[in-house]
Order: C-alpha cells, then structure tokens, then sequence
C-alpha cells in the first residue's frame, strides 16, 4: 500500500488505482502517516519551508505562558495601587529592589550557563564566592563542532559522525 | 700567450652563458612542470563534478573508518549524487547541484537535514583553484594504481605552517581524483578517502536519485531555528589581521545546542580548510580560562576577552585557530 501511495504522489498511478487507492485509504493509520511522512521528504528535497516538527507543542507553551486574565477591571485597579505604593516608597527602597533584581537576573543568566555547557563544567562549590572558573571536559565541545560542521562541513564530517547526537 | 688567456677568459664566458642558460631552462622547466600541475588538478576538479560515475571509496579519520558507495550524474546542467554510509548507521545523502539533504538516523527516527554540500569527495577541491594558489605549492609526484588504475601523484604542500598538507592521486585517463590524503605537519594521515573500485555510469535514468525510506522510523526535519536568524550586531568588535590566505566568507547569529543565549557565527575559509569562531557573552563572576586543544585534525581554542568568549575551531593547526581569536578586536 505505501507503495502506491507514493506512486500515487509521484503521479504514476491510472485513474482506477487512484480511485481504489484513494477508498481504502482512511482505512489505516499507518496509510496517513505514510502520505505524511512522503509529502515531508519531498518538501525536503524540493526545499519547500515548513513549519518545525514541535510547532504546534511550542504554540500551545507559548499559550500557557500568556496571564489568564479573568476581571480586566480589577486587574488595572491593582496595578494603580501599585504604583500608588512605589510613589510612597522612599527612593533607596527602589534602588534596593533595583539591586536585589539585578542579582537575580545574573544569577538566573548564569545558572542557565553552568546547566546549559555540555563541553564546560563549573565547580559548584566555588559558586558565588570567587569568581567561577570554566573547566573543559571534553577535548573540543560537542556542541561547537556540530554548529562548526552544520555551516562548514569538513570533508569527512558528511559520513563520519564525531559528535555524539544525545536529545 | 696571449692566445691562452684570451682562450681561458672565453672558456669562463662560455661556461657562464651555459650555466646561465641552464639556469633559464631550469626554471622554465620547473614553471611549465608547476604550471601543467596545476592545469591536472583543476582538471580533476572539474571532473568530479561533470563526469557520471559510481562506486565505493573509504573515508577514514584519526578515529574512524567507513566504507561510501556514491553515484554521482551531470546530465550536462544539473549534478545528481547520492551517497550511502555502509558501515553502521545507513546514513544517507542525495544532492543536486550542491543542495545537500542528509537522512540521518537518530536512535527511532531519521532526522533530515539541509546542507550545503560543497566539498564533497571525490568533488573536494574548489571549482576554481585561483584562490588556493597563493597558499600552496603544486608538485609532481610518481604514477601509482589505485582502485586498479593507474593515477598521478601530486603534492599540495602549504607555504606556511597554518594549513595541512594534501596528497592527491588522479585518474590519468579521467582526471577523477581516485585518492586523497591530508597529512599534518609531522606527516601523521588526519583525513584520507579513497576509492575501492569505480566505473563510469552510462545510464542516464534518474530512477537512483530518492532516498530509500524506512517505514519502521519516523522522520523529522532538523529544527531550522537551530539556523541562521540574521547576520548579528558587529558593533562591539572588528576582524583585524586574518592569518595569510584566510578571509571571512560567512556570519550568522544562530542557537547553539545546549545554550539559552544566541551566539554569532563566523565562518573563514583558505580555499580548503573552514575555520569557524563563536562569540557570545561570558555571564558575570564566571571566569573563563585560555583553553588550547587539538583532537584528530581539529584545533580548538577558547578565551575570553572583555566579557566575551571567543571560541575558535577548525581542521587546521593550533597556530592558525589561535591567529584567527587574536584577530577580533573588541572595541573599549
């Protein structure tokens, strides 16, 4: 059946085969996902855009992130009050809540860049106190060298696979 | 006695001009010898791409060796090849006229993925060999068989010590380049391919050219947001002296796997060798060291400057990744 169903996209069958492909089609899952999987490999080979394979998950993520807004009214009249309370508040005060958001931002930035280095590792216990020392455990980085190869392949990066492809 | 010294004083003469001329012929020899060097390794280049074959050749590294079968069409416009991995995963590539697509199998699924297929073998060389020639030096070497024909040896030595060398075995009767070996300076083989057996393909039938579909595997297209978004803010830093023979032919900001923040791409290349380097920002209080290191015939290099890290990588020995680093400047 995946076999005609790719003559079928190839445009090879007879007006019959088409017609009997076409009625038993539904009848099987794997028969979709066939048509699917085909029409994505000659989107590739004809360099068709397409969206990413996740986008609908990344959609709906995007969604969860966005407030929920349930009384509109109530929600401005909350914010006024803030801005009510930061006009009594003295200036050092806001300067303090300034710093204190700066700290968290930088260490949020760098948390993600200690979790986020495959080749790099830092040394947890020395966090925050000096400064933190990146240590290479790998001799080249994984990820450099894929980044490297996808833009500017060596010649026998094509058939010889150096990075390990972990998900 | 006068007669002895006049002779003696035209022997002198004599035996200069004749050296002389020898000399001139030495070096036109040497010229035309270089010059028909040259003329064989564009041909070969060349032919990679407009003649029609197929066969097995093997691509062997510092840490692997796989065995390829490829077939490759020109049909007098357009270039078709496909080339299959033998040994383990059956990776596989199909190209036209460049535009690379990889079928890749990752654990259960087959990744594709879109490249530019630039400098595959045996279609390694550049299609036009002007912009390596002021690097190198093209030599001559003995004919020798391989794959069962007989093929000329040259020799593509670099000029300094920021390349590797090159050895090159052509087809005398096609110019197909049949073998080819890139060796660092302690002559150490860092990359070698080599056909096994190949024959000229007469068909002219494209019915080869599509992917042999696995229908146990899910396939999925490579994330494109892992490309190219755009060409990156320069400001904050210039390309000062590039090693000789290097010029910049690419950048890009692009995400790096594993890293939350984007990271610009900057590709050079000598005709032969990329070099890619990476800027992004070092977060505060963390501190990068000066990190230097070679694995196969990779260079890697990693420093920081200024709150940046500079990351410089590429087939080419240490001193050129590390003369390519100390070539951005950042602005104060």
């Amino acid at each position: 059946m995946t076999e005609q169903i790719s003559a079928l996209i190839d445009d090879e069958l007879s007006h019959e085969e088409v017609m009997r492909v076409m009625s038993n089609w539904q009848s099987s899952r794997q028969n979709v996902e066939a048509w699917g999987r085909y029409h994505l490999i000659g989107d590739a080979m004809r360099g068709s855009v397409s969206l990413s394979s996740d986008f609908k998950q990344n959609l709906m993520n995007k969604l969860e992130l966005e407030p929920t807004v349930l009384a509109p009214s109530a929600h401005q009249e909350k914010s006024s009050k803030l801005i009510e309370f930061k006009e009594k508040m003295p200036r050092v005060w806001s300067m303090a809540a300034s710093v204190a958001a700066i700290m968290l931002v930088g260490w949020m930035a760098m948390d993600q860049y200690v979790n986020s280095t495959d080749g790099f590792a830092v040394s947890s216990a020395m966090r925050g106190v000096v400064p933190e020392t990146v240590v290479l455990t790998q001799p080249i980085p994984s990820e450099y060298l894929a980044a490297h190869h996808t833009l500017a392949p060596s010649a026998s990066s094509y058939y010889v696979q150096t990075v390990s492809y972990a998900e | 006695m006068m007669l002895i010294g006049l002779s003696r004083w035209g022997g002198g003469l004599l035996c200069m001009l004749l050296m002389v001329t020898l000399s001139v012929c030495s070096v036109e020899v040497y010229a035309t010898e270089a010059a028909d060097a040259w003329a064989l390794l564009q041909k070969s280049a060349v032919a990679a791409r407009t003649l029609s074959y197929q066969g097995v050749f093997i691509c062997q590294t510092a840490h692997q060796t796989k065995s390829v079968q490829i077939t490759h069409h020109f049909d007098g416009q357009s270039e078709f090849s496909r080339s299959l991995v033998l040994d383990g995963a059956p990776r596989e590539m199909l190209s036209q006229s460049g535009d690379l697509v990889i079928y890749n199998p990752k654990n259960e699924k087959i990744m594709i993925e879109k490249r530019r297929g630039q400098n595959m073998f045996p279609a390694m060389l550049p299609a036009n060999l002007d912009v390596i020639k002021n690097s190198y030096i093209l030599q001559t070497g003995p004919l020798e068989r391989v794959a069962g024909r007989q093929a000329q040896v040259l020799q593509l030595n670099p000029k300094d010590g920021l390349r590797y060398r090159y050895q090159f075995w052509v087809d005398t009767e096609s110019a197909l380049l049949l073998k080819s070996v890139m060796l660092n300076q302690r002559d150490e083989i860092m990359e070698m391919f080599a056909f096994n057996h190949f024959s000229k393909l007469d068909v002219v039938a494209l019915d080869w050219f599509r992917p042999s579909i696995d229908h146990s595997k899910r396939y999925e297209m490579e994330k494109s947001e892992q490309l190219v978004t755009g060409r990156g803010e320069t400001s904050h830093w210039t390309i000062k002296e590039l090693p000789a023979g290097y010029r910049k032919v690419d950048q890009v900001v692009r995400l790096v796997q594993g890293k939350s923040a984007l990271v610009t791409h900057v590709i050079f290349s000598d005709g032969l060798a990329s070099v890619s380097l990476f800027i992004e920002t070092v977060p505060k209080g963390v501190k990068v060291q000066n990190v230097l290191n070679t694995n196969g015939s990779t260079s890697f290099y990693a420093s920081a400057h200024q709150g940046y890290l500079v990351t410089v990588l590429g087939e080419v020995p240490e001193a050129t990744v590390v003369q390519i680093a100390n070539a951005i400047v950042f602005n104060k």
